[in-house]
Parts: C-alpha cells; structure tokens; sequence
C-alpha cells in the first residue's frame, strides 16, 4: 500500500524522469504510470493527466454539470403529482407511513397531509408533470429524464449534502467533482478541472462547506476551486496592487530560473513541479478574469439567461458554466441555496424558482444551440425532498424527506421526456425503481467513461469508492 | 450462483512448478514499492504475508463471522490450517495440497479466488510468496502490532560513526540488505535549518547560523538541539501536530459552523510540550483530567479534548442519531490517536481485517457515556460564539496571577475604606447622643468641625477614586478569560450495541466500559470503569496497551524528524502498510516507555542519530534503488508545513510576533471568503494590531472554510484525525505565495528590513537577503539575476511613482518614511522572488 505521499512523488518522479531524459526504462518502473501517455505534455503544461486505463470505455459525456438545489425542493411541488395527496389535504398523515421514520423538525408534532400548493401540467410532447412553478422547466420537458424515485440517508442539511456530494456523511472523502478529476484528469491547463460557484438570492440561505467540493483523502490539485462572485473570482487570482501582469511576470520568471539553478544543483523532482504550478498560476490570472468577463456575450445571450454582469446570480453563474464547459473544465457545481421551504412555502418557491427556472432552460438550450447538450450531463437536485405532511412555520411548508424525491438528468443521450421510477401513492417512499445516491453516482461515472468499481483508492485498508461498499446500479434504463 | 471458498470439493489441480518459477522470474527488485522481498529469502509472514490475505481475501474469510464465507477465517491460524474432511486451506509444507493455492490457481472461473468479478486478482509476485510461505512451512505470527516488543540489539555497522546509536545500527543493516550506503553528513547550515525547522517550525537568523558555524566544541550539535528544545516555540511546533490529530478547530464544524470555546486547551498543549509533560500524563489529562483526584484547571482545560469534536444544533436535528454520530467520532478519533486503530470500521459490522468486533466498539464508547455533552442540542444558539456547556472560564497564568494581585489589593482598599467610614460614622455618630435631630445635626456638624471633614472626605475620595480604578482594570481582565469545553461527568448513559449501526434500532444488546475484548480485560472489580480507567490502560506498559501506545506516537515523532513513518501513521491495523524496521520501532517503543515517556528525551535521540544528519542530497543511482526513501540512506526533503510557510515568511521579514497562547487570531483574508457560512451570517474582520503576525498555529481554525493560505498548502479541515498531511504543489498555493496580502506584506517589511539593516551597496543588501531568507550568501548566477531584475524593476517604479505608492498600502503595518519608495517598491519585489522560491519553503 502506498501512502498519498509516495503516490504524489512518484507521479513527480515519473515527471521528472521523462523529462530529464533518463527514458522509459527508468520510468518504467513505475507500472502504475506505464499508460500514461500524455506524461511529457503534462510535464510542460502542468495540465493534470487522468489515470491510466481511464476512461474504462468510451465516455458519452465529457463533463458535468451539477446544478445543486440546496435546502431540499419539494419533489411534490416540482415534479411528483400525486392525486391522494390533495384528497387527504388536511387529515392526519396515515401512520402506516411515519412509524419508526426519522423526522426531523416535526419530531413529535402531529403529522397531516399536506395538499399540492401548486397545479401541474403535462408538459411537451412527452406529457411530463411539471408544476406551475416551474413554467421554463415545463418547457423543456422533453429534454430531461426526471427520476422520481430518488432516496438518501442523511436527514439534515450539512451530513446531507456531504452524503450527496462524497457517498459518505463522514466528513474526509472526496467529493464527485473531485474523483471525476482525479480520474480522468482535466483537459485545460488553464483553468481547474472542478469549479464551484454559489448564487445570490432566495430565502436565508443554507450554509455550505467547503467540505461539499473537498478532496478528502485525494491529493489536493483535485479539489473544487470556488469561483466568486465578487471580489478576486479565484482567491488570490489577482497580483496586488501596485503589481502589473507584465511585472508579475517577471517575478514568475525570476522565480522559475531560480528553481532551475536550484534544480540543476539538488536535482529535486519537486522543484519540476513548482515551476508548472507557477505557470499555471499565472495562466490563472489571465485566463480566470477573461472567462469571468461577460462583456463580449452578446446581448439576446444575456436576455435569454437573464443574467447581469457581476451579480452573482444563478442567471449569471448558468452563463459562467457554459464558459467553463467549453473551456474543458470537468465538472461544474453550481449551488443556489434557499430551498429549505419549512414554511411559506408557496412564497418561497416562487422566490427560488424565479431565480433559478429560466436560467436553467437557458443553459439546457444554450448547450443545446452548441451542440453540446450531447456531451455534457446535467444534473439537478437538491439533497433530500420534503415530506407529504405539512409544516406551517409562517405559511404552509414542508420538513425535510429522505425517503423519496426528485431529480433530473439530462444531455449525453440521456432520454428526454421520459420520468423514471416512481414513489407510492402519497409521494412518501420510492417504492418503484428507487434509486440511491450511489445508483446517482454509478449512473454519472458511468456516463464519463468511468466503471465505479474500479475507481478506488485504499485509505487505511479500504478500497473507498464514490460509490461506497454496498453495490450501486448504473440506470441502465435512462441512457439513449 | 458461483460456488464459494470451500464449498465444494474438487479434484486436487495440477499446480505446475514451471508456472511459479516463472512467475518468480518476472519479478524485478522494484517490482511494487520496496517494502517487498526480493524473490529468494525468507519469507515473514506479517511482512509479506498478511497484507495479501487483508487485502484480497479477508473481505469474505476474515474475522467478521457475518460476513464470512465458507467458515474460513484467515486471520485465524486454526481456521486456515484445521482439517476439513480430508483437505485443509493451508496445509504446511506442501502448496500442492494446500486448497488455497488451488484455488488460487484454477481456471475455472467458479472456483477461482479471488472471485475474477470482485476485480482483485493476486499478482505473479504475491502467489509466489504465498507458495513459498507454505512449502516453507506456513509459520504463523500475530499481528505485528499486537506482539509484544522484544528489546534487541542491532548488529555492528562497519562505520564506526554507526554504531554509537541503536537506530543508526538498525537502519545501517538495513541499508546494506539493500546495497545502500549512508550518505555524508550534512553541511551545518543544513543541519541548523534542519533542527530549526523540525524542532520550532521557524528559520534560524544569520546571527544563529554564524554562532553554529563558529562553535567548534565537540557539543555544539547538541547544544543547539538542546537550546531548541527549550524555546517555547518547540511546544508550539508540536502542538501543530498533535492538533492535527485530535482535530482541533475554533468551529463546530456541522451547519451552522458556529464558533465553540476551545483555544485554552490549544494552549494547554502547547504548554504540555514545553514543559515536558510525560506523555502517559499527556494522555490522562486529555481523556480524563476531570477525573483525577482534586483536578487543577489545567487538567479540567485538557480535557476539553473529549469536546472538541464536530457538533450541531441544526434545527431537527434528531437528538439520538448526534450522539450516536459523536460517540462514532470519538472512537475514530480516540483508536486513530493513541491505538493507530481504524476502530471506526467496526461501527456497522465486525472489523474486516482486525480482531476488533462491533461490541468492541461499542463497549469502548461506554467509557465516554458519562460525558455531559447533550445541552448544546437545546441551547446551542446561533451566537458566535455558540454555546457548549460545560464549559470553564479561564485566564492565561499571568493574568490569573495579576487578578488575584487586584483582588486582594481591591480588598484591602475596600477594608481601608470600610474603617474610615466606621471612624467618620463614629465621629459624626458623636453628637446625635444629645438628642438632636438628625437634620440639625449634620448642619451642626458640618459645621462644627470643618477642617476633620474635608480632610476625611479627601482621604475617602481618594480611596473611592483607587477602588474605582482598580475594578475598572480588574472588570477589564475579567474579559480576558476565555471560556473552554470541558468534559464533567454525569450519570452514564445507555449505550447498546447499534445493529449495522443504525440508531433507530434499539434491540441491540447493552454494554458496559470494555476494552477490545482480545487485549484482555480491566480489572475494576464492581466499579464501572471510566475514562481514567482507559486512559490508564493506554499508558499502561505492563498489563495495558502501552507498549502499543508507546509504538504509535514513536512511529509519528519518527516522522516529524525523517519525514515518513517507519509504519503506516494512520493505520497498524492488517491493512495498514507494516513497519519497515519492526525491531527499531519496538526499540524506541521500549525506550521511550523506559525514559519514562519523555519525548523531549525521545526527540533527542531522533536528532542525535548520524541518519539524522545525513544530506539530503541523492544521486541518481540511490533515487532509483529506494526512490521513497524507505531505507534512509539519505535525509528527505520535503515542502514546510503550511503554518511553517507563514511563520517562515514572517520570520523573514521581521513581522513575526512571536506570543505564546491567548485566543485564535485572524490573518487577512479574501473579502467574502466566509460567504456561505449562516446561521449567523458572517463577517470576518481580520486584526488591525501586532496579531496580524502572529504564527499559523493560533490562526482561527473554521473547520467549514479553513483560511485560504493554510488550505492550499495542506492544512486540514480537522474535522477527522490526520495522521499525515499530503504535501501538494498547486497552482494554488503558488497565488497565494504571490497574492495574498500576508506575504505581500512580509515582502515589504523584508525589503525595509533589507534598506536599513545591510547599507546602502547592493551587493550588501543581496548578501543581506539572501542570509536571512536562506542562511547563505548568494552565488554569480543568483546575483547577476538579482542585479537585472534590480534594474528593471526599479526603472518601471521610477516611472510610475503611483505603482509604487500603491505597494505601500498592503497590510497594515508601517511604512517607514524615510525610506526610498521607489526602492522600497523594487526591494519589495525582489523580496517576493526569495519569498516565492523552492529552497525558501522547502527543508532538506
């Protein structure tokens, strides 16, 4: 078993060796680099290579969107329709469904039915259910595959989101973005393969931590970087005042041949790999502030996203993920908080779906317009949904829900128009082809090229995975 | 459904020798890393052995009876060997009958194990191990970690220089095994940068150096080490670690990421490391300082470490799953730290690969259930900071002392007081005793003795006036005491064995306070065993865990001197990576238990070591033969610690302020970093005084969003144990070296430093740069450099005055006047290029 330090060394060593021209044989003790290709141009760009052997098989998408929803929509006032619930508006939640259930905020309360707050539609060709919320969704029906039959463990936001986002509540494993880079490496050396932005606006918000896009246990070049939406984009991206790009250059050259000289004397592979990641630093500061620059999108763009240069609004970050998409950036986490609806609910859902509906149309589309809806997965969700009963804390709402919700995906021949799975007859437990979080995993690995049982790494004797020990299942159903 | 290990007889296989040896024959000596044998020799079974029955066959045949297949337990010696109606596993000597390597070798794919679908196939080199261990006889050995350590003497090296010292003997031999040599000694400037760096975690100045350079006793080595470990800042540099390990943070950690109380125990670690705190007391006090007889407040502040795990007040949080989820903390945390235990693995299902059984975990946790930590789920609030009862007020020393000093000074001033308004009462009292109302009376005697009273009512005044004064400065000291988590005792409660640990199920059976039933039992008689009980038993060398204890924090001080541990340093467990020099760890186990656990004692003899002081230097040859250093044929070299890269750079500049102890401290940081974070909403305001440069170890910890600078450069989050820190090299961490105001600023202060401390002449002040940042004098090449660079920065801010100015406005400390600004700003950027290099941030 090697530990992440000798695993990181040797991946400097190989560096090292190809590039100093000791040759393959030397490398090629290494067995574990054997494959990789692309060694030398990585050792130049410091462009992060992917493992080797990866993708598994030919990949439908090459990256990912996660548009994270967080707080918990209700899955019942988005896509879940269900008849009985607004027959039983108002009468006592059956008992048959809450007995030994975790609850959270109602603990101990009485439970009742709560009724839609909203009307749904059949929505395109296919007739997907999509509430009146949501009329851009309803739109876009067609291109989107709702799985209603979603499940997690975790029945609070923070443990809920780092079970969403890492397979496991336990704070220190990686998260998806995280393993998808460490996997297949990034395809731009002058942006980080795994971006992270959160959007203003909605209701108070719901605390995120970093931990949401961590590396855990991976080496660090792997972790989510935060884009900003105000301030320096990237922290630290930009040179301080009184320092110009043309003079910061001339620090990083400086700096460069120095390490060279020391290279030359101490031949330290380490010093190798500081001179690429001073480079790719300073490509940062030219590249970030270019991408983050919305002035050249022409105008029917910014319409059609609704988004305003700098106001950090979802708008605006949907419209910054196409950037980074086309800019090989691997995996794209947008978060827009303030769906935790334990009351007003109606209020608020317009507040969110305001902020965030007709954007996501816009991406969709946008993609779609580029032709790159085809490689691209688009993931929307947030950590749980929200329970049958109501909670009225100012306003009718909904507590927290694990047992049964909804999310979407769409792009890479992912089937459009259609909905899969289904929960019982008051939207309470996915009783129809549930799906867990890892089953969510597996299938997106899946769609990046990427078996889930051979994308694992040992920490202290166990072969952790996204995916976790119990067996996930790729939604085979849903792939065109 | 395929047919499991065992279940079926088969035909014995043919088992092809030609096959075997030329399997052997593909074996090269870096096949793999090299920690395994070259192809002939003996085979070990815990060394070879075991990790390749963990790792590819003890999922399905090890110690967890309700996962096992086939009744085949691996890790049990009978299990593998015991006769199965005319076969057996393992049969000793004879591979051929030996089912396992049948099995092993089959082509069919429904006996074939590992099962080809769990996509863990053995390789050539591992089937040969296992055939040569069999046919060698199938010797079986208890894991490493849990036999007992034998004192043994090393051999002979042949290098006289090599034998004074018991490691540098074990590590000789083991260097000549693999045709490796020990290399020179290092220079004295690396060797003083080394000892600075490993044992305070900051740069020596060049005064220092030159001290060291100029000491030609035969101890000057030793003097130096022995004068580091006296500074107060080595506590400090440990502490950094062990707070590592405990995870230590200023944050809840969960939701809301609330501030908690906490910083006095950092303190109290640091503290402990200064002054030698034993480690077996190190050990009581943490886990169970309340319990001790008459517990000091120190001792109440250490055990804060039971509390400082991550915790929540969530709004529905479900009261039984937290408390579920922090006993599963801690005994991660604690089996980690003193066990180097995965114990966490046995919350759902017995330990896969190690004798620990899900009762194990469960009956360990019982020692904690006495702990008074469910307030908070009521009264936590959103406040920064939150609530976390119990928890103490405390002073640091001096404060405490000067508080009582005010204290009894107030009393005495009030007593004084107190008796001067008894006499004047007295005295005014005299005249009412002829009847006098009391209206005509205080005209009476105001006027009657007008003189008596002003003097009176000065003397009051002025006492009035001192007392005042004083409880303003005492009610202002008052606010100096920090509050900190600390573990009280209250009526146990329940703990049950939580089936596939799920909290909602109730039906598991009740334990008691237990140690892992396979290390034995504590004797307690009717008493229920407690914290201090445990703690005892860790520390205990003779009957208790001690030795193993004593194991695992070696291994780890082994690592902060050589850069890797001689063992896994997380893991001792069957999956962890075993020791590569067992007889050297269990000697300095058995030293350190001897000493008395002394680590200063210990640290000693780390650093004394001729392997200690090796170069770090390595030829092309040597990387190729032991490329991870495994053999320590040579020092390492590896990247600072990220609080080592701040204070470094504010050691540097001359900015560092170097205090021990007192609350967390907050460095600039990026506006809107804490964005996220609600519940309160938050707002950082960096310090606007001399804590701005204070050292990374008192730097506000915020578990959910840890500052930028320490994050890129590998810092945990502290949110789980962290034996060992990646040591990355990112694009990252490379802006903030450039970027963040912090070393913008420590530039500057080093250019001002520079302009006024080595004259005028340029080569002086390179000279001058150069020695402090890297305690050496600049060669040709970095000078011509320095000069061109020189120049042309210094052209661009001659011709832009406004560029330059702007430079002077990062940070907030102070500009000296009198200094060039243009020269200040092209010094400014020279001092960032020394800031910036690898050598600067890297020790070797």
């Amino acid at each position: 078993m090697k530990s992440w330090n000798d695993m990181e060394m040797m991946l400097k060593r190989r560096t090292f060796l190809t590039r100093s021209g000791l040759g393959f044989g030397a490398a090629a003790l290494y067995s574990l680099m054997q494959q990789q290709q692309s060694a030398q141009a990585n050792a130049n760009t410091g462009r992060i290579p992917g493992l080797p052997g990866l993708p598994h098989f030919p990949p439908r998408v090459k990256r990912v969107i996660f548009l994270c929803m967080a707080g918990g929509p209700s899955h019942l006032e988005t896509f879940d329709y269900k008849p009985k619930l607004n027959e039983l508006d108002g009468k006592p939640m059956p008992e048959s469904f809450t007995a030994g259930q975790p609850i959270a905020q109602l603990q101990g309360k009485e439970l009742k039915v709560q009724g839609h707050l909203t009307k749904f539609r059949a929505s395109g060709k296919s007739g997907t259910l999509i509430s009146d919320f949501m009329p851009w969704h309803q739109k876009m029906a067609d291109d989107i595959c709702v799985i209603k039959s979603m499940q997690t463990e975790q029945i609070n936001h923070d443990p809920a989101h780092t079970f969403m986002n890492t397979g496991s509540a336990i704070s220190g494993r990686p998260s998806m973005g995280a393993w998808i880079t460490y996997g297949l490496g990034v395809d731009t050396d002058e942006l980080p393969g795994f971006v992270v932005m959160t959007s203003v606006g909605g209701r108070n918000p719901q605390p995120i931590a970093s931990r949401q896009w961590g590396t855990g246990f991976l080496p660090s070049r792997y972790q989510g970087v935060e884009f900003n939406s105000n301030g320096d984009p990237v922290n630290y991206v930009r040179p301080p005042g009184g320092i110009t790009n043309a003079q910061q250059r001339e620090v990083i050259d400086a700096i460069r041949q120095l390490n060279e000289h020391r290279l030359r004397k101490v031949h330290n592979p380490e010093i190798e790999t500081r001179i690429a990641a001073y480079e790719m630093a300073f490509k940062m500061q030219s590249s970030v502030p270019e991408l983050v620059d919305l002035s050249n999108e022409p105008k029917h763009i910014l319409e059609m996203y609704g988004a305003k240069p700098g106001d950090g609004s979802f708008a605006s970050n949907c419209l910054l993920a196409r950037r980074l998409a086309e800019r090989g950036v691997r995996f794209i986490h947008l978060y827009h908080r303030g769906w935790d609806h334990h009351g007003g609910l109606v209020k608020y859902m317009n507040i969110c779906c305001g902020l965030t509906d007709k954007p996501t149309w816009a991406l969709l589309t946008d993609l779609k317009q580029r032709g790159m809806l085809d490689d691209t997965l688009i993931i929307w969700g947030g950590e749980f949904g929200r329970t049958p009963m109501s909670q009225s804390k100012g306003g009718a709402g909904r507590d927290h829900h694990i047992k049964g919700f909804s999310m979407w995906m769409a792009g890479g021949g992912i089937k459009g128009g259609t909905t899969y799975g289904n929960t019982d007859e008051l939207g309470y437990n996915a009783v129809e082809k549930p799906v867990h979080i890892r089953d969510l995993h597996a299938t997106m690995l899946h769609m990046l090229g990427i078996d889930e049982s051979r994308l694992s790494v040992r920490v202290q004797g166990l072969d952790m995975k996204l995916t976790g020990v119990e067996p996930s299942h790729v939604l085979e159903e849903i792939l065109g | 459904m395929r047919n499991g290990f065992l279940t079926s007889i088969s035909p014995p296989l043919p088992c092809p020798a030609s096959t075997i040896g030329a399997m052997i024959l593909l074996l090269t000596p870096f096949q793999g890393y090299c920690g395994k044998p070259e192809a002939v020799g003996e085979v070990d079974f815990n060394r070879d052995i075991r990790p390749v029955l963990a790792n590819k066959c003890m999922a399905c045949h090890g110690p967890d009876e309700n996962e096992r297949e086939a009744d085949l337990n691996l890790l049990s010696e009978e299990s593998a060997k015991r006769d199965r109606d005319g076969y057996a596993v393992i049969k000793p000597g004879d591979s051929g009958s030996s089912e396992l390597l049948k099995r092993i070798l089959t082509d069919d794919p429904d006996l074939k194990m590992p099962p080809p679908e769990l996509g863990k196939p053995l390789s050539s080199e591992e089937i040969g191990l296992l055939k040569r261990w069999i046919d060698s006889g199938a010797i079986w050995a208890k894991h490493w970690a849990y036999v007992r350590p034998v004192r043994k003497e090393p051999p002979r090296a042949e290098m006289p220089d090599w034998n004074r010292n018991f490691i540098d003997r074990f590590l000789y031999a083991k260097m000549r095994e693999h045709d490796l040599h020990p290399s020179p000694k290092a220079d004295r400037v690396t060797l003083i940068r080394r000892l600075y760096f490993d044992l305070i975690g900051l740069p020596p100045t060049p005064a220092d150096v030159d001290a060291f350079l100029a000491d030609s006793s035969d101890d000057a080595y030793e003097k130096l080490y022995n004068r580091l470990l006296g500074s107060s800042h080595f506590g400090e540099q440990m502490a950094a670690y062990w707070l590592d390990l405990v995870r230590y943070a200023d944050t809840v950690g969960y939701h809301g990421d609330q501030d908690h109380n906490i910083s006095p125990y950092r303190d109290w670690v640091i503290n402990a490391f200064n002054s030698n705190m034993k480690f077996d007391q190190f050990t009581r006090e943490q886990l169970a300082g309340d319990l001790l007889p008459n517990p000091t407040i120190q001792q109440k502040i250490a055990s804060g470490y039971n509390r400082v795990l991550q915790t929540t007040h969530e709004g529905g949080l479900q009261p039984k799953e937290y408390l579920a989820i922090y006993a599963a903390d801690r005994m991660r945390n604690l089996s980690a730290v003193w066990m180097g235990a995965t114990l966490g693995c046995a919350q759902c299902h017995n330990h896969k690969y190690d004798p620990y059984t899900m009762k194990d975990f469960y009956s360990m946790q019982a020692f904690f259930a006495d702990l008074d930590e469910a307030q908070h789920f009521k009264v936590g609030g959103n406040s920064l900071p939150t609530n976390r009862p119990p928890e103490l007020a405390v002073w640091n020393p001096e404060d405490r002392k000067q508080y009582q000093r005010m204290q009894e000074k107030l009393a005495e001033l009030n007593r004084q007081l107190h008796k001067h308004e008894e006499m004047a009462a007295q005295q005014s009292a005299a005249p009412t005793k002829t009847g006098a109302l009391p209206n005509s009376d205080e005209k009476l005697s105001n006027k009657g003795k007008p003189q008596q009273r002003s003097k009176s009512d000065h003397l009051k005044d002025a006492l009035s006036k001192q007392i005042k004064s004083l409880k303003s400065k005492s009610d202002a000291l008052l606010k100096k005491q920090r509050k900190s988590m600390i573990s009280v005792a209250i009526k146990p409660r329940i703990i049950r064995v939580l089936p596939r640990g799920n909290w909602l199920d109730e039906s598991g059976e009740i334990v008691s306070p237990a140690i892992p039933a396979f290390m034995g039992k504590l004797e307690t008689g009717e008493r229920r065993p407690t914290r201090l009980d445990l703690a005892n038993w860790l520390v205990d060398a003779k009957q208790g865990a001690g030795l193993l204890t004593a194991r695992v924090l070696m291994n780890r001080l082994w690592y902060l001197m050589f850069g890797r541990g001689l063992a896994d340093l997380a893991d001792f467990g069957g999956q962890g990576t075993p020791p590569t020099h067992p007889e050297l760890l269990d000697r300095l186990a058995i030293e350190f238990v001897d000493s008395g656990w002394d680590v200063k004692q210990m640290i000693r003899l780390l650093v004394s070591s001729q392997a200690y002081q090796q170069q770090s230097l390595v030829s092309e040859e040597v990387r190729k033969l032991d490329p991870q250093n495994m053999w320590y044929a040579r020092q390492s070299r590896y990247r600072l610690p990220a609080e080592s890269i701040r204070d470094n750079a504010l050691a540097i500049s001359g900015l560092l302020v170097e205090d021990v102890g007192g609350p967390s401290i907050r460095p600039y940081q990026p506006t809107g970093y804490y964005r996220h974070l609600n519940f309160p909403k938050r707002v950082y305001h960096h310090d606007q005084d001399s804590r701005q440069w204070r050292r990374g170890v008192y730097v506000h910890w915020q578990r959910q969003f840890l500052h930028p600078m320490l994050k890129a450069f590998d810092a945990p989050s502290r949110e789980e144990c962290t034996a060992q820190r990646p040591r990355s090299n990112t694009p990252l961490a490379a802006l903030v070296l450039l970027n963040d105001p912090t070393f913008l600023e420590a530039a500057r202060a080093f250019a001002s430093r520079i302009m006024t401390e080595a004259g005028e002449d340029f080569d002086a002040r390179l000279d001058f740069a150069f020695r402090v940042a890297l305690s050496r004098s600049p060669d040709r090449f970095e000078k011509k450099l320095f000069r061109r660079n020189y120049e042309r920065q210094f052209e661009y801010y001659r011709n832009h005055p406004e560029q330059a100015k702007k430079l002077q406005t990062v940070g907030i400390s102070p500009v000296p006047k009198e200094l060039g600004q243009t020269e200040l700003a092209t010094w400014t950027q020279l001092a960032r290029i020394l800031l910036n290099l690898n050598e600067t941030t890297t020790r070797n």
